[in-house]
């Protein structure tokens, strides 16, 4: 059988005897998605890498952590994630990246626009402020934006990740997004509706 | 019809994939009717923008390379420490049988060499005579059976001078004689046979005789 094509718990079986192929498959396979979540909550691509890092040695160490009947290993490796995350920002509640370098050296993406310089200027600043603002927002609210708008989770999805009810995200998404509207309301003194949420 | 309230609360679903076709079109509605939720709506489609930017830009992230290398690493050292199933398995069985033969050689040890005491069912039952006293032994045994010229001398052994020797008369499996250098049939060897031994001053056997009776019997009494 492939390696592509076999299932979690048997790689994960091998990998813990020592099979780098098979640890290598599942690293592959949910580092990415983990780290992004990691680095849109922290806003920091060091955290990040420290969070994966953690969750990943966690599963080298101690695999009988993972119980395959309980759920899949994705949703078991976004939880250790999340503690993770959340440990680290009840420690530090916010990190930011002076600059636009991410973990691996590389600046961030740009958005593909055929803009002129002075638009691009704009949109990255605009981009920067909504980084600010959800860096700034609590962190059960942040998380709710996080994966409904960042992740673009259904709430059913979010709410199974957090280990809380639909009507619980969807409250927390609620107050996040009026958060989000006055923080950035005050960063761009745009005339927006009075009051609109942020009570 | 949706309230303003309402319009806070669930509207601003309107947009997403999981929106219930009824809020949507209730949320619509009201935002063609209120022109301040009709503004929120527009603040909020702005923002959502810009979260799909900042979407974006980020969605290409991934740890970096040296994460994968620590990881590596901590497999490595793992699987260098540890000792292979195999040979752990190999070992146990390997002292577990130690154990056994050693068991075994200790109790079949015991079994040759302890004298056995009278009424137990040893094979090496013995019990020892001294010449002229006839009070505890089987009268048929003793008595004038004590002539040295009717005993074997085993091999190795002095043939006896003195006065001091002592007659030993035992119950024995024929193969015990062996011990002693003396041939014994294989088929015979698990006989049980009544054997005077001659024992010198010096407590060493010196010499054998078989008692007649003793021929074919099968086992201490």
């Amino acid at each position: 059988m492939k390696i592509v094509e076999e299932k979690e718990p048997a790689l994960l079986k091998r990998a813990v005897r020592g099979d780098e192929q098979a640890f290598l498959a599942l690293y592959q396979r949910h580092q990415s998605s983990l780290y992004r979540y990691a680095l849109r909550m922290t806003g920091s691509p060091w955290a990040a890498e420290e969070v994966v890092q953690e969750v990943f040695l966690l599963l080298i160490r101690e695999p009988q952590k993972f119980q395959p009947d309980r759920g899949e290993l994705g949703a078991f490796l976004f939880g250790v994630t999340r503690n993770r995350v959340m440990k680290h920002l009840e420690r530090l509640p916010r990190e930011d990246s002076l600059d636009a370098v991410n973990g691996n050296g590389n600046h961030w993406k740009e958005p593909e626009d055929p803009l002129t310089p002075m638009l691009i200027a704009e949109k990255r600043e605009r981009i920067e402020q909504v980084r600010e603002a959800v860096l700034g927002l609590p962190a059960e609210f942040r998380e709710a934006v996080v994966l409904c708008e960042l992740e673009e989770m259904s709430y059913e999805e979010a709410a199974q990740a957090c280990g809380c009810p639909v009507g619980t995200i969807r409250s927390r998404l609620h107050r996040g997004r009026a958060l989000l509207l006055a923080k950035l309301e005050l960063l761009r003194d745009a005339p927006r509706r009075a009051g609109a949420g942020a009570k | 019809m949706m309230s303003c309230e309402e319009f806070e609360r669930l509207g601003l679903d309107m947009d997403r994939p999981d929106a219930t076709p009824e809020e949507a079109a209730l949320a619509s509605e009201h935002a063609e009717r209120c022109p301040d939720c009709n503004a929120l709506l527009a603040s909020w489609r702005e923002v959502k923008e810009d979260l799909r930017l900042l979407r974006e830009i980020t969605v290409l992230e991934s740890a970096p390379a040296r994460v994968e290398m620590r990881l590596k690493q901590e497999l490595r050292t793992r699987r260098e420490s540890r000792v292979p199933r195999s040979t752990v398995a190999i070992a146990s069985w390997a002292l577990t049988a130690a154990a056994v033969v050693a068991a075994a050689v200790g109790w079949f040890h015991a079994r040759q060499t302890v004298p056995a005491v009278n009424g137990n069912s040893n094979p090496l039952a013995v019990r020892s005579v001294l010449p002229g006293d006839a009070s505890t032994v089987d009268p048929m045994l003793l008595a004038a059976d004590y002539d040295a010229a009717s005993f074997t001398q085993l091999p190795g052994s002095m043939p006896s001078v003195s006065s001091d020797e002592s007659v030993v008369q035992v119950r024995i499996q024929r193969g015990a004689l062996m011990q002693f250098g003396l041939p014994v049939e294989p088929e015979q060897a698990s006989e049980w046979v009544d054997v005077d031994f001659l024992v010198g001053e010096d407590g060493q056997p010196v010499a054998v005789r078989l008692h007649q009776e003793s021929q074919g019997d099968s086992g201490p009494q």
